[in-house]
């Protein structure tokens, strides 16, 4: 289930530090914004063309006020196609004041634990964003925190932010081999039920579980942001014939929405492959499916014969694009 | 809706049994005509079984005699009734109500969420207001019907008359229970519940989501659990979910918590010893309408279980409802009617039915 | 061990037969809690500790305690200033393990960094629903048990609390008929 978007109009853009550009974000009737949890993160829409051979969706941390929000804060750095990048930073560097934007509404998969007694807080570069979110609220429930940011001199973002919110709690530092052994002496003296978060290059969040793992801490204790698109995949298109008839299901729209587009109707009910409602058959004429429902058992999997409308999909094999026979 | 001409029960004699003076559910017409046009009547196929029968919220749902679902937050003829009940539970048994120490965050948006919910469903009466943005938002809140107005900080105790969870929940009919999320595990880690049905909320608190279902049969062996908490550690802020669940309770008894067991456990004997009239009027479908909300800045989830009962005379008055009842009751698996605690009259409250017609 | 039926979710294992889990040897301080006389319990801490031993530097705080208050004592005192990496290993029966578990999490201890070593399982403890009254006795789930508050036959329900470690009790017979009472009928 993909909920609605939300348009978003661009009412400030600012060049936090060299590379980095801060980005406001209002409803376009100036209402309050939906709050959402500390650590989400807000999806662009990001527009083919310029370079971008199809549409994006980008997902940058939130790094504002979360509750009642008059506006959406995200931190980009730019990172250059001719490196590899897809392009979506480019696009939002090029963003001005007034610009129309469509995003999804925040999602959280990084939200601090609060039954933690303490949260020790490790970033790197442009991952201290959703840190910076994770401070702003333990500020507001006088919660204790400790921070520690790994930046390149005069490019760290947010550093004055930090320590408004923070003061001695927050340690920016410049030098990694500083860095990692102030991290190794923080690890080993933080008060049992303390939780930890990291965020930054794979690389680094690496390095600190390693180091933590190595003092000791459990992993149930640790956290990592990784942008879980995983659930927002759009997946690829697919065909499909059903009753004698050929429908062409494209990305981002689901098996069952194509199948209701086509006049069938499809029991359903919480369109997320949770329910088990929407389970439809599936015949001898079609190619192997990529379930990603959580209601279907190994062994019905295995079966092959049927899958749920909602959200699983076609896969394509070495010789024959991805196609499905389903039977109502 | 096809009215049989029998009229609602207002008196029933004594008996000597234990049933003898249970709340009945009125002759009041206003109020019968009221509960019976909001009845969330649970039976969509004429078996029943447990599933992860979970649906996005606020869809309004037609029944023969009206409808329910379009609100999150009910407010209906039981309100001061239901509220003052609450109250009269707390002060016999403070148990119901429970917020472990690192709920506090949950507690502050379970409040903000239900002012919000109540705002939206009735405009008129309830009136939530940001005064203030910012890093502590203040806000106004006014419910009519209570006649409270209170202005408030957001995360700051000393501007409310109470703990947030606990003042808000003494303006909602539904029971809540908050979960806090660790690790892809839902706990049920806070709450305010007074209208529980045969469970005790005071010793599951603190549990795991799978830990308090523990006791239910077949939602196990099949999954059920497991799935309905991968679909709630996923749910992300700002949606709404729903399901039902019901039972049948003897009498118009919205506490039937396991606490008080040894007080509503012999009407499931003295039941079967009524007269078909008084069987009927105090023998009460039970359904609980539950909202699932993730709640924004605590990620909690915020559990509601709201309960609605209406006794067998009145699912008679409409046809669907009684035909539908009376075949879920007579095929209904003998496991789970011991589980639900029906087993001894489900037979019974089926053969009621079906002769009603 | 029989397999437990699927809805015992809050029952721990280790409450139906003897279990003793492998220690964490990832932690750096582990107190040992050997609770009660058993010998057995004996056995299990010095194997424990032998393991221990053998793992990187680790520091080991054993306490042989006679009983579940002293056992809950020392740990309040090894928790006070503990830090992240500490571990705890307790061994003894089955109730008195369920006691130190409910005193840890409480203290901000989780799940897997708790290590139970049980002995025996006979011993249950059984909160009563109707007057709050704990009976601790010798019984089987699904068992009967007097309330030593209200005096009830309380059914020992397969369901037990993280924070209290008890077994739900709730009264056996109470829906049975009370004596007529000499109304009309």
């Amino acid at each position: 289930m993909s909920p609605a978007r939300i348009s978003l109009v661009v009412t400030e853009v600012t060049e936090l530090v060299p590379g980095v550009r801060g980005l406001a974000l209002a409803a376009t009737d100036g209402a309050p914004l939906p709050s959402y949890p500390p650590g989400a993160h807000l999806v662009l829409d990001v527009p083919a063309g310029d370079g971008r051979p199809r549409a994006l969706a980008n997902a940058y941390s939130l790094t504002g006020e979360n509750v009642e929000p008059l506006e959406y804060r995200v931190s980009v750095l730019r990172c250059d196609p001719a490196t590899g990048a897809a392009g979506g930073s480019a696009w939002v560097h090029a963003l001005e004041v007034g610009d129309k934007v469509e995003a999804h509404p925040p999602r959280s998969l990084f939200a601090p634990v609060r039954h933690a007694s303490r949260h020790l807080l490790v970033g790197a570069g442009i991952g201290i964003t959703p840190l910076l979110s994770h401070l702003r609220s333990h500020a507001r429930w006088g919660a204790e925190a400790e921070l520690l940011y790994l930046c390149r001199e005069g490019l760290g973002a947010h550093v004055e932010d930090l320590a408004a919110l923070a003061g001695e709690s927050v340690t920016v530092l410049h030098d990694r081999a500083a860095f990692t052994a102030l991290l190794r002496e923080r690890l080993r003296d933080q008060p049992l039920g303390t939780h930890l978060y990291t965020c930054g290059p794979t690389g680094f969040m690496d390095l600190v579980h390693l180091e933590a793992a190595d003092a000791g801490w459990p992993a149930g204790r640790l956290h990592a942001e990784a942008f879980g698109t995983a659930d927002l995949d759009p997946g690829e298109p697919f065909t499909v014939s059903v009753d004698g008839e050929e429908l062409a299901v494209p990305a981002g729209v689901s098996l069952l929405e194509a199948l209701e587009e086509a006049g069938h109707e499809v029991a359903n009910l919480c369109r997320q492959g949770v329910c088990g409602e929407c389970r439809v058959g599936v015949g001898p004429g079609s190619g192997p499916v990529l379930h990603r429902d959580l209601y279907l058992t190994d062994e019905d999997k295995a079966a092959g014969d049927c899958l749920m409308a909602c959200v699983s999909r076609a896969e394509p094999t070495d010789d024959r694009p991805a196609h499905l026979e389903v039977i109502l | 809706m096809t009215a049989t001409p029998t009229a609602p029960t207002a008196f029933l004699a004594p008996t000597g049994l234990t049933t003898d003076g249970l709340p009945l559910t009125t002759v009041d017409e206003e109020r019968r005509a009221a509960l019976v046009a909001g009845f969330p009547f649970p039976f969509p196929n004429p078996t029943y079984r447990y599933s992860t029968n979970v649906e996005p919220a606020r869809g309004a749902v037609l029944t023969p005699a009206g409808q329910w679902g379009e609100v999150v937050v009910d407010v209906d003829v039981e309100y001061r009734e239901e509220l003052a009940q609450r109250e009269q539970v707390l002060a016999r048994d403070p148990s119901r109500y429970a917020v472990l120490p690192h709920m506090r965050v949950a507690c502050w948006d379970a409040m903000l969420g239900l002012m919000r919910e109540l705002a939206a469903a009735y405009p008129d009466d309830m009136e939530l207001t940001l005064v203030e943005a910012g890093a502590r938002p203040r806000y106004r809140w006014r419910n009519g019907l209570l006649g409270l107005e209170q202005e408030f900080t957001y995360g700051v105790e000393d501007t409310l008359p109470g703990e947030p969870l606990g003042w808000i929940c003494s303006q909602v009919q539904e029971d809540v229970v908050l979960m806090d999320q660790r690790d892809g595990v839902l706990y049920g880690d806070a709450g305010v519940v007074t209208f529980a049905a045969d469970w005790s909320f005071g010793f599951d608190v603190g549990m795991s989501f799978l830990e308090i279902h523990g006791p239910v049969p077949r939602l196990h062996a099949e999954g059920v659990i497991t799935r309905a908490q991968q679909f709630l550690v996923r749910l992300q802020p700002g949606e709404v979910y729903r399901r039902t669940n019901w039972t049948l309770t003897i009498g118009r008894r919205l506490d039937v918590s396991t606490e008080l067991y040894d007080e509503w456990g012999p009407d499931r004997e003295s039941v079967q010893l009524l007269d078909d009239t008084a069987f009927g009027a105090l023998v009460h479908l039970r359904v609980e309408v539950q909202h699932l909300v993730r709640l924004p800045e605590s990620g909690a989830i915020m559990f509601l279980i709201r309960t609605y009962m209406l006794p067998l005379e009145e699912v008679a008055r409409v046809e669907d409802w009684r035909v539908r009842a009376a075949d879920v009751l007579a095929e209904l698996p003998q496991d789970m009617a011991d589980y639900k605690g029906i087993a001894k009259f489900r037979d019974r409250a089926a053969a009621w039915l079906r002769a009603a017609g | 061990m029989s397999p437990a039926p699927p809805a015992y979710t809050s029952v721990p294992v280790w409450t139906r037969e003897p279990v003793v889990e492998e220690p964490d040897t990832a932690g750096l301080v582990h107190t040992v809690l050997q609770v009660g006389p058993d010998p057995a319990a004996a056995a299990v801490v010095a194997d424990w500790c032998a393991v221990l031993a053998a793992a990187p530097p680790v520091r080991v705080l054993p306490h042989v305690c006679a009983d579940a208050e002293e056992a809950l004592r020392a740990l309040a005192a090894d928790l006070q200033d503990a830090r992240v990496g500490h571990r705890v290993l307790v061994a003894g029966s089955a109730r008195d393990c369920l006691a130190v578990r409910a005193a840890a999490l409480r203290a901000g201890l989780t799940e897997e960094e708790l290590t139970v070593g049980v002995t025996s399982v006979a011993v249950r403890d059984v909160w009563c629903v109707h007057c709050a009254a704990t009976a601790s006795a010798e019984v089987d789930l699904e068992g009967v048990v007097a309330c030593p508050g209200c005096s009830r036959s309380l059914l020992v329900y397969p369901h037990v609390s993280r924070r209290s470690g008890a077994h739900l009790g709730f009264q056996v017979d109470a829906e049975q008929l009370p004596e007529p009472s000499g109304a009309a009928r």
